[in-house]
C-alpha cells in the first residue's frame, strides 16, 4: 500500500474517533471526506483489496434491506464482510467503511464487499470500485427535488453501469425500466422476477412511470400490475416484452401475516410480513448464485432475519402495541397504507411528514399515494405531525378522512397509548426515524406512564 | 344541481408532482358546495371535445414524455386555441405551462408547442428547485408551491401569474413567475398547487361558472382552516429573513 494512502487511512481514522470523543453524530462521512482529500484514490486502492467480491445495491427502494440480507447471507457461509452503514450511501459514506474497516496498518481484511449506493452518488462511486456485480432493486420517483425526475435517475444509473462494463447487473426484470436499463448499457446481466400476483389492490398506486415501451414510443399493455409500473408488461406495437426471469419465487402464501414462498425448489418461511419482502430476498438470493457465493445456509439465515432493521420496528407501550415504519417515496408509503389495510382491529395512526433536505423538500409525492383506504382503516383517531403535517392533514381533507394535527408527537404518541385503541401505527419519513424510534424505545423502557 | 366538467389531458403521459391534487380540489370544493363535477381523464391519442369542457388541466411531465405528448398535441392545437380564445379555464402546471408556448428547446431537440400564448422556453443544466411563494394582485393571500424545472419561460408581453417573493420563477432572474392570459393560469408551481392556495382554486372555478352560467355566479366562501394553515407555513416560513440566510448558507455548502 502506497504511504499516501496509508497516511490518508489514518488521519480518517482520527477523524472518526474525535467525532465519536466529541460526541457529535456517528461520524459516518467526514472520515471519508478526509481521507479523500489526502488520496483522492483511496477508494480503488481499498476496494481492490476485497479479495473475493465486491457487490453495489442501488435503486429506489428495497437498498437497505437487500444489502443486509446480502452481508448476513455472506457471514453465514463463513465469509468475512465489508458493509456500509444506513444512510452513509453516497462517496464519502462509502469510503468511510472501507477506510474504517481497516485494521492498525491500514490493511482490510475482507472477502466480500456489499455497498449500498445511492443512485445520484452512482456516478462516481461505481467506477472506483469497480463491483463485479450490481444489484438494482427497482427504479421509481424518489425525492424529485434531489433527482429531478425520474429520467435523469435513470440516466445517471446509465452512466455509471456503462462505466464499469465488465460489472454483472443482477436486475429486476418486473420493472421495466431496470430492464430497459440492462438492455441498453450492454453489461451482461441476470433477471429475478415474481410472475404471480402477490400485491394486493391497495399496494397498487394508481401513479406509475413510464408504462410506454423505450424501444417505440407506444403504450404497453400489462396482463397484471404488482405495483407502481411494476408487472408483466409487453409491447403490442414491437413486441418488447417482458422475459421469464432466471430467478423467481413462486407458490407465495399469505398465513398468520406472514409470508412464504418457493425458490429454487426449497420453501421458505422466512419473517416476511410485506410483499416487497419478498423481492428483496429473492433478488440477494439471485446475486449470491451470480457471484458464486456458496448459500448452503440461506434458508435458516433467512427464516431468521430480521426484516425490520429499525424501519419496521414494533414496540410494546404499557400493554400497547406500537409499530413504527418509515415511508419515504410514494411507492413505499402505498405499501404502508396497504399494510394498516390488512389489519382488522381497531387502531390509531400517526403521520409524521418532515421536510428536510434528507427527506425531500418537496412534499407534492403525498398526492401520488392513494390515502382516501384510510377511510375504510378502522381508524379510532388519525393525528398529523412534522414540519408538513397541515400538508399532510389537507392531504386526508380532500380525501374526506377526518384528522388532528400535533407539535407534540411524544404526547400524541402517550394519549394513544393510554386512551387509544392500544394499536398505534406511526409512520415517518426519514428524519424523523431515527428521534422516534429514539423516543419509543424510551417510552417501552418506561412502561409510557410518566409524562 | 349546477356541474362542471373537467378535462384532465393525458394523465397517462403528464401525471408528475402531484398533479392529482390539483383534479381532488376542483372536485371536493364543488362537492363541498353542493355542486357536482365530472372528471374526464384523456388518456393520450383519445380524441377531445372542449365544448362539453369547463375546465382543462395540462399537467407536468419528464422531458422525454413531454415530447411524446408533442405529437398528440398536432391534432387538438386548434380546438384548444378557440377554447382559450372563447374565455374557457386552464390550469397548465410546469410541463403543461410549456407546452402552452411556441416551443421548447432542450439540449437535444425542439419541442413544439401549442402557440396558445407568446411564450417560449429553452432548457438549460442547472434546475430550478425549491419552494416558491408569490405576490399575486388577483389575491391577498401569497401563492405558496414549489418549483422544479430545467426550463427558462420567456413570457415577452404577457401578464405574470404572480411576483416572486421568494424563489426563482420564470427565467430565475425576471422576478416574476407564470403566465395569466384571459382564463388561463398557467405556471410553474406544483406542491400541488391549488390545495395550499384554495383562492386560486375558486378564482378559476367561479370564472368556469360565470362562462356556464352567467356573470352573477358567487362561490360561497368555505372554512379552508387548514389551507390556510398549510399556505400560512411556507409564506411565513420564508417571510422569516433568518431561516431564509440559514437555508441559503446550507444550499451552498
Amino acid at each position: 500500500m502506497r504511504l499516501r494512502s496509508k497516511f490518508a487511512v489514518k488521519c480518517a481514522k482520527a477523524t472518526s474517533s474525535l467525532i465519536k470523543k466529541l460526541n457529535r453524530g456517528s461520524g459516518v462521512t467526514l472520515p471519508g471526506y478526509v481521507a479523500r482529500l489526502i488520496d483522492p484514490n483511496i477508494l480503488k486502492e481499498l476496494s481492490g483489496q476485497v479479495r473475493k467480491k465486491t457487490i453495489v445495491t442501488m435503486g429506489t427502494n428495497g437498498k437497505t434491506t437487500t444489502n443486509a440480507i446480502l452481508c448476513k447471507a455472506l457471514e453465514h457461509e463463513g465469509q468475512k464482510v465489508i458493509i456500509n452503514r444506513t444512510g452513509a450511501n453516497m462517496l464519502n459514506g462509502i469510503i468511510s467503511a472501507f477506510v474504517l474497516a481497516t485494521d492498525k496498518h491500514g490493511n482490510l481484511d475482507a472477502d466480500y464487499a456489499c455497498i449500498e449506493v445511492d443512485e445520484i452518488a452512482s456516478v462516481g462511486v461505481l467506477p472506483k470500485i469497480e463491483p463485479d456485480c450490481a444489484l438494482l432493486t427497482n427504479i421509481s420517483r424518489d425525492q424529485l427535488d434531489r433527482f429531478g425526475e425520474v429520467d435523469i435517475t435513470y440516466n445517471k444509473l446509465m452512466t455509471a453501469v456503462t462505466s464499469v462494463p465488465k460489472t454483472t447487473l443482477i436486475i429486476n426484470c418486473d420493472d421495466i425500466l431496470s430492464y430497459s436499463l440492462a438492455q441498453e448499457s450492454k453489461n451482461a446481466f441476470v433477471t429475478y422476477g415474481i410472475s404471480e400476483q402477490i400485491f394486493d389492490d391497495v399496494s397498487r398506486s394508481e401513479i406509475r412511470e413510464s408504462i410506454f415501451c423505450r424501444k417505440c414510443g407506444k403504450k404497453l399493455e400489462y396482463q397484471f400490475f404488482h405495483y407502481g409500473q411494476l408487472g408483466l408488461y409487453h409491447c403490442p406495437n414491437c413486441g418488447w416484452n417482458r422475459p421469464n426471469p432466471e430467478y423467481t419465487a413462486e407458490h407465495v402464501v399469505r398465513e398468520d401475516e406472514l409470508y412464504s414462498f418457493d425458490m429454487d425448489g426449497i420453501h421458505f418461511d422466512p419473517q416476511i410480513r410485506t410483499p416487497y419482502n419478498i423481492y428483496n430476498t429473492l433478488s440477494a438470493y439471485a446475486a449470491l448464485k451470480t457471484m458464486g457465493a456458496g448459500y448452503e445456509h440461506f434458508k435458516e439465515m433467512i427464516e431468521a432475519f430480521d426484516y425490520g432493521n429499525n424501519r419496521e420496528s414494533i414496540f410494546n407501550i404499557n400493554g400497547a402495541r406500537v409499530q413504527l415504519h418509515l415511508a419515504k417515496n410514494p411507492i413505499g408509503f402505498q405499501q404502508k397504507v396497504s399494510h394498516v389495510l390488512r389489519d382488522p382491529n381497531p387502531k390509531d395512526i400517526i403521520i409524521q411528514i418532515n421536510d428536510t433536505y434528507q427527506d425531500g423538500e418537496d412534499v407534492s409525492w403525498l398526492w401520488d399515494v392513494d390515502f382516501q383506504y384510510l377511510a375504510e382503516s378502522n381508524a379510532r383517531k388519525i393525528i398529523t405531525a412534522g414540519t408538513r403535517k397541515y400538508d399532510m392533514a389537507l392531504r386526508l381533507k380532500y380525501e374526506d378522512v377526518s384528522c388532528e394535527s400535533t407539535d407534540d408527537m411524544r404526547a400524541s404518541v402517550l394519549e394513544c397509548v393510554e386512551q387509544g385503541t392500544k394499536n398505534l401505527y406511526v409512520i415517518v419519513n426519514y428524519s424523523g426515524l431515527y428521534q422516534t424510534n429514539h423516543m419509543l424505545t424510551e417510552l417501552e423502557g418506561k412502561g409510557g406512564t410518566e409524562r | 344541481m349546477k356541474k362542471l366538467t373537467i378535462g384532465h389531458l393525458y394523465p397517462d403521459l403528464l401525471n408528475l408532482y402531484g398533479d392529482r391534487g390539483n383534479i381532488q380540489c376542483f372536485r371536493k370544493r364543488l362537492e363541498w358546495r353542493g355542486m357536482e363535477a365530472e372528471v374526464i381523464p384523456f388518456l393520450s391519442g383519445e380524441k377531445i371535445d372542449f365544448s362539453k369542457l369547463d375546465i382543462v388541466l395540462l399537467g407536468g411531465g419528464s422531458d422525454r414524455e413531454q415530447e411524446l405528448v408533442c405529437g398528440f398535441l398536432k391534432d387538438i392545437k386548434d380546438d384548444f386555441k378557440a377554447y382559450v380564445e372563447d374565455g374557457g379555464v386552464v390550469l397548465a402546471v410546469c410541463g403543461g405551462y410549456q407546452l402552452l408556448g411556441k416551443y421548447y428547446k432542450t439540449n437535444k431537440k425542439t419541442i413544439e408547442g401549442l402557440s396558445i400564448l407568446d411564450i417560449t422556453t429553452e432548457w438549460q443544466p442547472e434546475r430550478l428547485i425549491r419552494n416558491i411563494v408569490l405576490n399575486s394582485p388577483l389575491f391577498e393571500q401569497p401563492v405558496v408551491g414549489f418549483e422544479n424545472h430545467g426550463g427558462r419561460t420567456y413570457i415577452g408581453d404577457h401578464t405574470p401569474f404572480g411576483k416572486v417573493f421568494y424563489g426563482l420563477g420564470n427565467t430565475g432572474k425576471s422576478g416574476y413567475e407564470g403566465v395569466i392570459y384571459k382564463n388561463v393560469i398557467a405556471t410553474y408551481l406544483h406542491g400541488p398547487l391549488l390545495p395550499k392556495n384554495p383562492q386560486v382554486c375558486d378564482y378559476l372555478l367561479e370564472k368556469a361558472l360565470q362562462r356556464k352560467y352567467g356573470e352573477e355566479v358567487k362561490l360561497e366562501p368555505l372554512k379552508d382552516e387548514t389551507e390556510k394553515k398549510a399556505n400560512s407555513y411556507i409564506a411565513d416560513r420564508y417571510s422569516d429573513k433568518k431561516y431564509v440566510l440559514r437555508e441559503t448558507v446550507k444550499r451552498h455548502t
